[in-house]
């Protein structure tokens, strides 16, 4: 039992240490998003934006109330996109997508992208640093 | 004097006035290597713990970074401050950093990635270009080093450096004060050694050494490690459109875009 436990903290031990090797490398903390819950966002894409040191998707989506409400998705560096085979001509406005984020935790219509699936079926994966701490939750749909 | 002979004494000469460097040749003969490295190329770090070479080799990268080893007088400041930051992301009320304002890390940072690296070796300079903030270093080889009151301080300071055998051996001097590398504080006096070599054909290390006679009670050092990149090219780097920023209260903040016009 002694043994068990003291593997189970070695092996906290590694996680944290890692985590914390991996959070220096973003341009900035993504302490800001909630890394306990994910929710779906499904809209129309408004402009991709190749930029550093973050891109962006804004999406609009249609809301329960049938109103038209906007979302804003960052992204990694588009270095990193790059990197993870992103083009600037992944996406294009007017697409539709359905993007899994990691919302803000000030509750502000933005968060930050996990995965997508465009119209066409294609998935893009954002290469997020240290992915496995973000706790993907049962599909909950923006509205 | 015969032509022979004026070969003989150029000969005396050079090995008197080239005295370090023979030492230098030699060390550098012992250790089977005669020649300088090519060290041109794009690099990547990869952290402690990884395989330096990738699948099929066995070059462990070295340990973390130590805790820096500030005097008293420094210590409980650092230690509060990074306990403070530590708290602040656990809230996701981070506190912001050099990046948030598109700031580059300057000197010993940049060294530490997080993006690849290009190294490129010419005659009397060693450039080092860091992909993030497209931030450059130049070490002038071969040349005298300033002393700390001859020179602006700067992001990344004044570099010399010479090969000694496999090694290029750099010193840096004139870091700006808030320029800091894991918020460890430092005063003009600062100078950071760098010995960088290759561990492996494929696989670079830098061991940096940081002393500061104000700040350290001994020399901080650690080594980072890199892999190459044999079909890497940089690519460029703006801070274009930063909607990071940091409010009235120190934190991290991000300013959200606007919904389309009516169509």
């Amino acid at each position: 039992m002694q043994r068990g436990r003291g593997s189970l903290r070695i092996v906290i031990g590694v996680v944290f240490l890692a985590v914390g090797a991996t959070a220096v490398i973003a341009h900035h903390s993504f302490a800001v998003f909630d890394h306990s819950q994910t929710v779906t966002v499904t809209g129309t894409v408004t402009r991709f934006q190749w930029t550093n040191p973050h891109g962006f998707l804004e999406v609009d989506y249609r809301a329960a109330d049938g109103a038209t409400k906007h979302f804003t998705i960052e992204l990694t560096s588009i270095n990193m996109l790059s990197r993870a085979g992103w083009t600037s001509r992944s996406v294009k406005a007017g697409e539709m997508v359905k993007a899994m984020v990691a919302p803000l935790l000030s509750g502000e219509p933005g968060g930050l992208l996990l995965e997508m699936t465009l119209g066409d079926g294609r998935k893009l994966v954002s290469p997020v640093p240290a992915p496995t701490t973000f706790t993907r939750t049962p599909e909950k749909e923006l509205r | 004097m015969t032509a022979a002979g004026w070969v003989v004494a150029a000969a005396v000469l050079a090995g008197a006035a080239g005295f370090a460097a023979s030492v230098d040749a030699q060390s550098a003969a012992g250790r089977g290597a005669s020649v300088v490295p090519d060290i041109t190329g794009a690099w990547e770090r990869v952290g402690p713990g990884a395989l330096a070479g990738g699948q099929g080799t066995d070059v462990r990268t070295p340990p973390p970074v130590p805790a820096p080893p500030l005097k008293m007088a420094y210590l409980g400041e650092w230690r509060a401050r990074q306990q403070a930051a530590r708290e602040a992301t656990a809230k996701g009320q981070p506190i912001g950093i050099n990046w948030v304002n598109c700031l580059p890390d300057g000197m010993p940072g940049m060294m530490q990635g997080p993006f690849p690296m290009e190294i490129l070796q010419t005659r009397d300079q060693v450039t080092v270009m860091q992909e993030s903030f497209t931030q450059v270093r130049r070490i002038l080889l071969n040349r005298p080093q300033k002393k700390n009151d001859e020179v602006d301080p700067s992001f990344y300071g004044h570099s010399v450096g010479r090969w000694n055998g496999d090694t290029l051996v750099v010193e840096t001097v004139g870091i700006k004060e808030d320029v800091r590398y894991q918020n460890v504080p430092h005063s003009s006096a600062m100078r950071i050694t760098e010995r960088i070599r290759l561990a492996q054909p494929n696989v670079l290390w830098d061991e940096i050494t940081i002393e500061d006679p104000e700040t350290l009670e001994k020399p901080w050092t650690f080594t980072f490690a890199y892999r190459r990149m044999p079909d890497y090219t940089l690519l460029e780097y703006i801070c274009e459109d930063n909607r990071e920023y940091i409010d009235e209260k120190g934190l991290q903040r991000m300013r959200l875009g606007a919904p389309a016009p009516a169509r």
